[in-house]
């Protein structure tokens, strides 16, 4: 007998993708032991469960974003979040307040330069959800808030979530109201108010060991006050309602170990506005504690019904569109450039450094880019800049 | 299944990127490897829900303790009064029965008895009178197992009848300590009782463990190493329980049921499952059909390792080596 070194297996590359996709041929004896409840194959991916454990972030997030000649909005954004069983592991408080700057300028209209208002605004914001965690159901309801000089807004979630006997099938439910209150420091109007009402369904199902998918439908309604007051020549619809369904994807890849997370999200509203977002992410461990998370996103939508193009009436003048009758003005209307007829695209990179068993340092810086020729469509909105915004932010997360 | 009790605490060492915890359990070293982001606190908690869990099994199935279920079962075999069992056992208990009809009869968790008539100790071999006593006890057609949710009974028909569940009792264990972790949020990890392994996922990296499979003649270097994410690995072999019998032939504890005799045709089957607990079925059931024991594991779809006799090891895919 030749002593060698021990021989070596190739590595199973996927011990249930050996057993056969279909269960219709999952050989008996292994079905015999996944009948025994209590025992889960434990599958690479995973629906939401509990949290690992108890810890708090500080997070800051630096935002600007630009028009060619105009740098716009800028902010600051540092986030302080905490997340912590209460009295024992089935119960969960996540609790978050923000504290934002923010300052710049945004056009009046379209993407005008001139007469662009200038504001510089502190915002604060907070939210603390509850989430009781049962044998395979978990409920949580929560509270949110912000605060500035000219918007004040409060809401409140409940939502409901059901896995199955396998662990393989998770239902959820969510329910949120929220109502608020503007206040435009050029008294346009005072004390508007708006509320909002969301219901949204989903379903996750971890289909193998390597993927997990997602799809959600929601519904919001909302009515009240919708205009702009800072923007001129706005009017629009008391009443806002909007479908949104999202689909997600991640398939985690054994060799290697990295995963990539696939959404599409399509919306529509009353407002004929239709948008599509496909974005991917790609989380790719580089060693045992860095992970790096590039990123893309692409994005359209169509212009609200009620839109106006930048494309101005010759006796009266910016900003007035073709044909705008003084005495008969049209019901709605908004030249806003967020409104508008346009595609988008993001490209972004990340990275997660677990540090050690109680640290996580985390970072992402993306890019921006938004202009009516980039609507999937064709039809984009014409007559406006090419709307830019870059961001940065950078995370600590320490572990209990 | 153990042969003595356990009581000792877990010890707890940083292994690696891994926090370790080892205990003894069921007559063998134990070992829990947590690794990824969680703090040790979190770790510890995991680390001993699982070790809760495999101790629990363990007492709940023992041959040892007067009060545990399948000492109650076994006192009561041939008087005729069937034993509440909950469902837990319920579930066990039929498992045992598809593996009986699986094995065609070779995996039967009533042949524990016949070990009486060894003395693995001392080395004696078996009467011929005792083991034909003995074989009147063994039979799982003679217990009768009715299922209602909540209120399902067992019953063994002869007297003398005992069953053990030693047969997959640490695979279970071991799959039932994942479960529990995998629940506390562990998804990097693996479970390793004396040898039966569940893995929970890979290393925080991505990278898989790399499990030494134990040679069955020498004990300083391993057989092989598999790498392995997720899944389970388990081991069969002559080599746990023997003695050389006086013309050097060996005689190990895996019994064939019919003729009360060990197994000669295999030194040791190891076999990579999703879960422990199929993995650790089939190799023992490999290991009781002896020479058609390569066609079976063929017919599993699962990743084997098995050594034969001679030494020569065998492997799913073509081409064997010399151990």
């Amino acid at each position: 007998m030749a002593a060698t070194e021990a021989p070596r297996l190739r590595a199973a590359a996927g011990t249930t993708a050996a057993w056969g996709a279909s269960l219709g041929h999952t050989p008996s004896i292994l079905a015999a032991a996944m009948a025994l409840p209590g025992i889960a194959v434990a599958p690479a991916a995973h629906a939401e469960g509990k949290p690992e454990g108890a810890s708090v972030s500080l997070r800051t997030l630096a935002y600007q974003d630009s028009q060619p000649g105009l740098r716009r909005i800028r902010a600051i954004s540092p986030t302080f979040q905490v997340v912590t069983p209460l009295m024992d592991e089935d119960w969960w408080l996540n609790g978050a307040i923000e504290a934002d700057s923010v300052s710049g300028a945004t056009p009046r209209y379209h993407t005008a330069v001139s007469g662009a208002s200038r504001m510089t605004e502190r915002r604060t914001a907070g939210d603390v959800k509850v989430t009781r965690y049962l044998e395979r159901l978990s409920l949580a309801g929560g509270l949110a808030g912000s605060t500035e000089r000219d918007y004040k807004s409060i809401a409140g979630s409940f939502d409901l979530r059901w896995a199955s006997d396998d662990q393989n099938t998770e239902l959820s439910v969510s329910l949120g109201g929220s109502s608020d209150a503007i206040n435009p420091v050029n008294e346009i109007v005072v004390d508007a108010k708006r509320t909002t009402q969301q219901l949204a369904l989903g379903i996750t199902k971890v289909a193998s060991r390597t993927d997990v998918l997602q799809a959600t439908l929601s519904y919001s309604a909302s009515s009240g006050y919708h205009n702009d007051p800072y923007k001129v020549l706005d009017e629009r619809p008391r009443q806002r309602r909007q479908t949104v369904m999202m689909l997600r994807w991640n398939h985690h890849f054994a060799d290697g170990g990295s995963t990539l997370r696939s959404s599409y999200r399509a919306t529509q509203d009353n407002w004929s506005v239709q948008s599509h977002t496909l974005g991917f992410e790609w989380v790719a461990p580089v060693s045992a504690s860095v992970k790096l998370v590039p990123a893309l996103r692409a994005y359209t939508q169509t212009a609200a019904d009620f839109y106006a193009e930048a494309s101005y009436d010759p006796t009266l003048g910016e900003p007035f569109p073709v044909g705008y009758d003084r005495n008969n003005p049209p019901r709605y209307i908004s030249l806003d450039q967020r409104l508008s007829s346009f595609g988008a695209l993001a490209f972004g990179l990340g990275f997660v450094w677990d540090a050690d068993r109680e640290w996580t340092f985390d970072g992402k810086a993306e890019v921006y880019e938004q202009r009516g020729r980039w609507a999937w469509d064709g039809n984009g909105s014409t007559g406006l800049a090419p709307f830019r915004a870059y961001s940065v932010q950078i995370g600590l997360t320490r572990r209990f | 299944m153990p042969d003595r009790p356990s009581p000792q605490a877990p010890t707890l060492s940083r292994h690696g990127d891994a926090w370790l915890f080892q205990f003894s359990a069921m007559g063998c070293d134990c070992e829990v490897h947590v690794a990824g982001p969680v703090s040790e606190e979190h770790a510890r908690n995991a680390a001993q829900a699982a070790i809760l869990e495999v101790r629990r099994v363990e007492a709940k199935y023992s041959r040892y303790r007067p009060d545990s279920i399948v000492s109650r079962i076994n006192a009561a075999a041939g008087q005729g009064t069937p034993v509440p069992v909950d469902d837990e056992t319920a579930e066990l208990l039929e498992y045992a029965d598809r593996m009986y009809w699986a094995s065609d009869g070779l995996f039967d968790v009533t042949s524990g008895v016949l070990s009486r008539a060894w003395d693995f100790r001392a080395g004696r071999l078996p009467t011929r009178e005792a083991l034909h006593t003995l074989r009147q006890c063994v039979g799982w057609t003679l217990a009768v197992l009715e299922r209602a949710p909540g209120a399902s009974h067992f019953m063994l028909l002869r007297r003398g009848m005992e069953i053990d569940l030693g047969g997959f009792g640490k695979e279970y264990a071991a799959d039932r300590a994942a479960r529990l972790l995998q629940e506390r949020s562990v998804r990097h990890g693996f479970v390793n009782l004396g040898g039966d392994i569940r893995l929970l996922g890979p290393r925080p990296d991505g990278s898989p463990w790399q499990m030494a499979v134990r040679h069955p003649r020498e004990e300083n270097r391993p057989l092989a190493t598999i790498a392995l994410s997720d899944g389970a690995l388990a081991t069969s072999g002559d080599y746990e329980r023997y003695f050389i019998g006086p013309n050097g032939e060996r005689y190990c504890h895996v019994l064939n049921p019919h003729t009360g005799w060990p197994v000669r045709a295999w030194r040791s089957i190891s076999v990579v499952a999703p879960l422990c607990l199929a993995a650790g079925s089939i190799c023992t059931i490999a290991m009781l059909k002896g020479e058609d024991a390569l066609p079976f594991l063929r017919r599993q779809a699962s990743d084997f390792l098995a050594v034969d006799a001679q030494g020569v090891v065998h492997r799913r895919e073509e081409g064997a080596a010399a151990a």
